[in-house]
C-alpha cells in the first residue's frame, strides 16, 4: 500500500516517538534509582553543604566573576582603543596581546599568574587581587575584540556631528562614541560575563585557603569529603542561578537593540 | 554690509586618484546666504565640509572670520565652535534627550554651566518651534523635527556661520517646508550661511547668490535671478532643466 508523503512523515514521528518513551519506560524501570540519587544527590550530603556552599562559594564566584569582569572591561577598553590608535605601535601591542591570551588556555595564565609573576617581579597581591588580575587579563583579551567592533559600528555621522561642534578627538570618543558602543555590545557583553562565571572555576589552581573557594574548588573538597558528586551537582545548579538570568538578560537586551548584529571576531 | 567673512581660494581635494574639487574660489560676504547647486558628485558636499574641516583640502587656502583654517598650527576644535554645520542624515546623538543634544557640547566645550547651557538650549528649540520635545529622545521624532532640533543644536553653540549640507534631501517632501522655514527665520535675522540644496524655489528666494558647480569646478556664480533665473552657461541651462521640469525629461535625452 502507498503511503501519501504526509502519511509517511506521520508514521515516522509516530516511530520516533514511541522509541523515545520506550527508552523512558527502561530507565525507570531498570536503572537503580537509589544508587544514582546516593550517587548525584544525597540529600543529607546536601543538607551538611548549606549554608556554606550558598555563603562562602556562591558569594566568591560572584565576587571573583565581578572583579575579573570589571578589570577585563576596562583592559578590554583601552586595548581597543589602542587597536583602533593611529599610533603604530599601540596597534602592535594591543594585536599581540590580543592574539595571545586569545589564543592560550586560561588555565595556563592562572598558573603561570600564581607562580610566575610573585618569584618574577617579587610582587605579592592577597587572594582577590591575584583573582581580579588573572581573570581579567584574559577576559580583556575577548573584550577588546568585542568593544572594538562596537566603537566601530557607531556610525560615522555621529563622530561628524561631534566634531562639528568643536569637540576634540577624544572627547568625542568620551561623550558620543563609547557610550553608544556599549549600547551596541551590551548583548556579547553579557555572554562575556557568563563565559567569565565558568572560568572563575579554573582559579582553584592558584591555591585558595578555606573562606576563599568559589563553588568548584568548594564542591571538589566536599566531594573528597563526603564520596558522591552531590556537592558537584549542587554547584553545577549554583552556576545556573548566575548564569541562567545573565542569558535571559542578553536575549532581551538583543530583543530591545532590535537584534543589531555586531560581527565579534 | 561687504565684510569678506568666508574666503576660499584655489581649494583642491582629491580622495585616492579622484579629484574632487580641482581649485575653487569662493568668498562670502557677513549675513550673505551663499546656496551652492550642482548634479550630484559636482563636489557641493565636499566643498562645504571642507569649510570646517571634516574633510582636510590637499591645497588651497580657507579662512574663515580672519582664521586661517588651512594654517596647520590652527586650534580647529575651537574654529570649529563658530561655524555651526546641519547635516542631511540630521546625526543627532541618538543616546541622549533633544535637550541634551543641544546642552552636551555647550557644557563641554563652551564650558557653560548646565543651567545657562539649559537656558540657551531651550531658547534654541523655541526658535525652532519643539520647546515641547525638550525631553524626547531623537528616535521618537520626525525627520523634519529632528533636523530643526540639529540646527537648533547648532545655533546653541552660537555660531558665526551656518553650514547646510542638504538638509531637508532625506526629508519626506511634507516635512521639507518646516525645515526650509526655519532656515529663511535664519537668513532674516542675518546668519551667514552656506546651504548646499537641491531646493530651487528656496535658493530663488533666500539666496543672496547662488554657486553652480560641476565636475569640481565652479561653472556660474552670481544672484539668484541670475544664475536660477538666466543661466548662462549650457550646463547651468540643462541641469537646472532637470531639476525644475524632471517629468519632460526623457532619460536619453542629449545633455
Amino acid at each position: 500500500m502507498a503511503m501519501s508523503k504526509r502519511q509517511r512523515a506521520k508514521v515516522f514521528r509516530g516511530v520516533q516517538y514511541g522509541v523515545l518513551i520506550v527508552a523512558i519506560v527502561l530507565l525507570a524501570v531498570f536503572a537503580d534509582w537509589g544508587k544514582i540519587q546516593h550517587a548525584f544527590l544525597d540529600f543529607e550530603v546536601a543538607a551538611k553543604l548549606f549554608p556554606n556552599i550558598i555563603v562562602v562559594a556562591l558569594k566568591n564566584t560572584i565576587i571573583y566573576s565581578a572583579l575579573g569582569f570589571a578589570f577585563g572591561l576596562a583592559l578590554g577598553l583601552v586595548l581597543a582603543l589602542m587597536k583602533l590608535s593611529s599610533v603604530g605601535p599601540y596597534r602592535w601591542i594591543a594585536t599581540a596581546y590580543i592574539e595571545f591570551f586569545r589564543g592560550v588556555p586560561a588555565l595556563l595564565v592562572f598558573i603561570a599568574f600564581a607562580y610566575g609573576v610573585p618569584t618574577a617581579f617579587q610582587l605579592r597581591f592577597d587572594t582577590y587581587s591575584t583573582v581580579m588580575l588573572a581573570l581579567g587579563i584574559v577576559a580583556g583579551a575577548y573584550m577588546a575584540e568585542t568593544i572594538r567592533a562596537g566603537i566601530q559600528a557607531v556610525p560615522k555621522g555621529q563622530i561628524e556631528a561631534a566634531r562639528s561642534l568643536g569637540m576634540s578627538a577624544s572627547r568625542t570618543m568620551i561623550t558620543v562614541v563609547i557610550p553608544q558602543a556599549f549600547r551596541i555590545i551590551l548583548p556579547p557583553l553579557t555572554n562575556e560575563l557568563i563565559m567569565l562565571t565558568k572560568d572563575s572555576s579554573l582559579i582553584y589552581v592558584i591555591g585558595l585557603a578555606a573562606s576563599e573557594r568559589e563553588l568548584t574548588q568548594f564542591g571538589r573538597q566536599a566531594m573528597n569529603e563526603y564520596r558522591g558528586m552531590t556537592p558537584i551537582v549542587i554547584a553545577g545548579f549554583l552556576y545556573l542561578i548566575i548564569t541562567l538570568p545573565l542569558g535571559y538578560l542578553s536575549r532581551h537586551l538583543e530583543r530591545r537593540t532590535g537584534g543589531k548584529k555586531v560581527s565579534v571576531v | 554690509m561687504s565684510e569678506v567673512f568666508v574666503e576660499i581660494s584655489g581649494l583642491k581635494k582629491s580622495f585616492g586618484t579622484l579629484d574632487v574639487l580641482k581649485g575653487i574660489d569662493v568668498t562670502v560676504n557677513r549675513g550673505d546666504v551663499v546656496c551652492i547647486i550642482g548634479p550630484s558628485g559636482s563636489g557641493k558636499s565636499t566643498l562645504l565640509r571642507c569649510v570646517n574641516l571634516l574633510e582636510e583640502p590637499n591645497g588651497g587656502k580657507i579662512v574663515v572670520n580672519g582664521v586661517e583654517l588651512t594654517d596647520p598650527d590652527v586650534d580647529i576644535d575651537k574654529a570649529r565652535t563658530k561655524i555651526g554645520m546641519v547635516f542631511q542624515s540630521f546625526n543627532l546623538f541618538s543616546h541622549l534627550s533633544v535637550l541634551n543634544n543641544l546642552t552636551v557640547a555647550q557644557r563641554k566645550v563652551l564650558k557653560r554651566g548646565e543651567k545657562e547651557a539649559q537656558q540657551v538650549a531651550l531658547r534654541n528649540l523655541e526658535r525652532v518651534g519643539l520647546k515641547e520635545k525638550a525631553n524626547a529622545m531623537p528616535a521618537q521624532l520626525s525627520g523634519g523635527q529632528q533636523q530643526r532640533v540639529a540646527i537648533a543644536r547648532a545655533l546653541s553653540m552660537d555660531p558665526e556661520v551656518m553650514l547646510f549640507d542638504e538638509p531637508t534631501s532625506a526629508l519626506d517632501p511634507e516635512l521639507v517646508g518646516d525645515v526650509l522655514g526655519v532656515m529663511r527665520q535664519l537668513a532674516d535675522e542675518g546668519m551667514t550661511m552656506l546651504v548646499v540644496t537641491h531646493e530651487m524655489q528656496f535658493a530663488r528666494e533666500v539666496a543672496d547668490k547662488v554657486i553652480f558647480m560641476d565636475g569640481g569646478y565652479i561653472v556660474e556664480e552670481g544672484p539668484a535671478a541670475e544664475v536660477i533665473g538666466n543661466p548662462q552657461e549650457e550646463r547651468t541651462r540643462t541641469f537646472l532643466r532637470r531639476v525644475l521640469d524632471p517629468t519632460h525629461h526623457g532619460p536619453g535625452d542629449p545633455e
